[in-house]
């Protein structure tokens, strides 16, 4: 396999600087407690309500950020090969298994932490057919169990969701749905008290989902500022981190106090007409996954071309998918949230309704799309998305590459693919 | 008349409607050029000649179609075609979609159940209807085992992904063994192991039925353990365990699987990443497996 040719990104924000460092020891704190230790602890995909566990002060692991830490630290490939000796063809789910692919190696030399120790439960939900299979193995290899939830169907499809999702989420989202996904929560409650002996406290999640809603309405801000403002002061290289970083610890003090912190830079940079680029002139939409081992490809064509990044998935997703009016019933509310994280970025009417709203309000002139090869959730609803913001006027570039995979890309041949499809559609 | 696709869905109740036509049918070989432009690449080569179909106007003659949620090719077309049609790029029947949640759970029962009421009033199915329905899809449930003789000579069992037709069960034959193992359209219309009747609620019975099931990628169950049992039923003198490319949740149990052949001493032809279409050389591997090591 060929090593990762990935290059650092440029940061123009302090607070850039001040979540790396934070979710750096957040990296040693989490270490401490779950393996010197030996906290309870669980591992769990993005998409799962991790406000229950912030509430009982249980330590999680989400599985796509050790994904990414193990991607960070370039033993992805050393891991897929781990797989492959065990039998897995090597088309197998990367951003999903990579976890397991740590846990199977069982290297404690080269592993991050020396490897996981075994977690009170794993949590996730089944939006894919893969999932169950790689975290019921992953239990089983870690002596530990999974807590699987439903992604039930969605039948209420309003194509403009984002919207009303903040109010009427009973409506948008089913009643139904956000009823069964309660009760799986109230489950999972009663098996963390059970196991760990700590308590849940639903006045606290009140309180906690106030706090989201604070912090998430700073990020929300910024996102809508940034859609308007000419040039863009923030690229998406620091976007993400800025939104991810406190949205893991969501509810948090430290959260809250970093999302306005990244509010007011933003503000401060289009206020002083400071631009991410000298002189933009090409204004780009991102689809997908950030491509953790690349940074700096977010920013390659700033200066060559004015081409800027200005969009990416988990700023504005702040706020329509975030954000809850609680209307007394902080369970519900939560359900809500979560129910549906996955197919409002990866389904049609949803994906491609939102995208292609945002694509107007933020003045996107041509649109980048991630097309992992092996991975069926993050490639769903790119090709209708496509076709919808081409309808739109909006250029779409779509290229082949995984998000914690290095192996099929080069920063150089991406950056020239995209330039070049900027020259062709009549934009560079 | 409506038509189906996917696995775990209620036949019982679909037989109750009376308009049931069975599944969809589809040809893997057939050129796809417009649902190429909707479909990425992970969807299995089955749900382009579906989508096609529906493109080109061949299944207008159906007033719905019921998706199942339990198979995830099913499942995310049901949501592309809503949207096709939303967006004016086709017509056709209606699509449906019925909802399957497996986990062991009371809420993920209680979820089938709501289910099942759910599409039966879609469908407008009652309660006596329904359970004429099952009684009837019992019928043919006990009729399909009696009818079940074994045949004498070498039986292979073709396991992992459910292939598309008997294409590879042909290749088998060729060879001079006799095929065992479901294609992708005998799972989906097997109708399961009976339902309960006379309990008078038959729509809890048709979904306790449906909920305990271990016919799709969806169910929890083992897949090694399942292997051995199913080559122990038909006498299995060698696997092929064949699995498509796009195939992201069979192939989690293939090292599983492998080993428990081999503890049965089961000779074994790994075959994965394929091609739907079996143009891949597949035939003379089996060929080769079954006239040479296997035999």
């Amino acid at each position: 396999m060929s090593e990762a040719t990935g290059q650092r990104s440029r940061k123009d924000l302090a607070c850039t600087a001040a979540a790396n460092a934070y979710q750096k020891q957040f990296g040693i704190d989490l270490k401490r407690r779950v393996v010197d230790e030996g906290e309870p602890f669980a591992i769990v995909q993005a998409d799962t309500p991790h406000e229950i566990f912030h509430v009982m002060d249980i330590p999680i692991i989400t599985n796509q950020w050790w994904s990414a830490y193990i991607s960070a630290k370039q033993l992805s490939n050393q891991y897929f090969e781990v797989m492959a000796r065990h039998g897995f063809p090597e088309n197998s789910c990367k951003y999903c298994s990579l976890g397991l692919a740590c846990t199977l190696a069982n290297d404690p030399k080269s592993a991050p932490w020396g490897g996981l120790p075994k977690p009170t439960v794993l949590v996730a939900r089944m939006t894919c057919d893969c999932i169950q299979h790689v975290f019921g193995q992953w239990a089983e290899a870690l002596g530990s169990e999974f807590f699987p939830m439903e992604a039930p169907a969605w039948e209420h499809k309003d194509p403009r969701w984002f919207a009303h999702s903040r109010n009427d989420w009973q409506e948008i989202y089913d009643a139904d749905r956000i009823a069964l996904m309660v009760s799986e929560m109230r489950d999972l409650i009663a098996l963390l008290e059970n196991r760990t002996g700590r308590k849940f406290d639903e006045a606290r999640l009140h309180h906690l989902m106030e706090r989201i809603n604070e912090q998430e309405g700073y990020i929300w801000e910024a996102a809508q500022a940034i859609g308007r403002a000419r040039p863009c002061p923030v690229s998406i290289a620091e976007q993400m981190p800025n939104t991810m970083i406190p949205q893991w610890h969501r509810g948090s003090d430290w959260a809250v106090d970093h999302a306005r912190r990244f509010r007011d830079e933003v503000m401060e940079r289009i206020a002083s007409g400071a631009g991410t680029a000298a002189h933009e002139k090409i204004r780009l939409m991102w689809i997908g996954a950030g491509v953790w081992h690349d940074p700096g490809f977010y920013q390659a064509l700033e200066e060559r071309l004015g081409a800027v990044f200005v969009w990416s998935m988990y700023m504005p997703f702040a706020g329509p998918q975030y954000i809850r009016e609680l209307h007394g019933r902080p369970m519900d509310a939560l359900a809500s949230r979560i129910c549906s994280m996955n197919e409002v970025l990866h389904l049609p009417p949803w994906m491609n309704g939102w995208m292609t709203s945002e694509a107007e309000r933020c003045g996107i002139d041509a649109c980048v799309v991630l097309l992992p090869p092996d991975n069926r959730l993050s490639q769903s609803g790119t090709k209708i998305t496509a076709q919808s913001l081409e309808a739109a006027g909006v250029p779409v570039l779509s290229i082949d590459a995984d998000m914690v995979d290095a192996k099929n890309w080069n920063h150089d041949r991406m950056v020239t693919l995209v330039a070049d499809f900027l020259v062709a559609r009549g934009l560079a | 008349m409506i038509a189906s696709l996917g696995p775990d869905l209620p036949q019982d109740l679909l037989a109750a409607t009376g308009v049931h036509a069975g599944l969809l049918p589809w040809d893997i070989d057939r050129e796809t050029p417009a649902a190429d432009r909707w479909l990425e690449s992970k969807f299995p080569r089955w749900t382009y000649s579906v989508l096609q179909d529906w493109l080109d106007g061949r299944l207008d003659h159906l007033d719905a179609v019921v998706f199942s949620r339990a198979d995830d090719g099913a499942q995310r077309l049901y949501y592309y075609i809503s949207e096709l049609r939303r967006l004016g790029e086709v017509g056709g029947p209606e699509p449906l979609i019925f909802d399957v949640a497996k986990i062991g759970r009371a809420s993920s029962a209680q979820h089938m159940v709501a289910s099942v009421r759910k599409l039966a009033e879609r469908l407008g199915v009652g309660e006596i209807a329904l359970e004429r329905g099952i009684a009837e899809t019992n019928v043919r449930r006990a009729n399909a085992t009696a009818a079940a003789d074994a045949q004498p000579g070498r039986v292979c069992l073709i396991a992992g992904t459910p292939p598309p037709d008997r294409r590879l069960h042909g290749m088998v034959e060729r060879a001079g063994w006799i095929a065992a193992g479901e294609t992708l359209g005998d799972a989906w219309a097997d109708p399961g192991p009976p339902v309960e009747e006379g309990t008078g609620d038959p729509f809890a019975a048709l979904a306790r039925q449906l909920h305990a099931r271990r016919a799709d990628v969806r169910a929890f169950f083992d897949r090694a353990q399942a292997l051995e049992a199913q080559a122990d039923e038909c006498g299995a003198l060698a696997a092929v365990l064949w699995f498509a490319e796009e195939d992201d949740a069979r192939v989690w149990h293939l090292p599983a699987q492998r080993d428990v052949l081999a503890r049965i001493d089961i000779p074994a032809l790994i075959l994965t990443r394929r091609d739907w279409r079996a143009n891949d050389g597949v035939d003379a591997e089996i060929a080769a497996f079954l006239q040479g090591g296997a035999a």
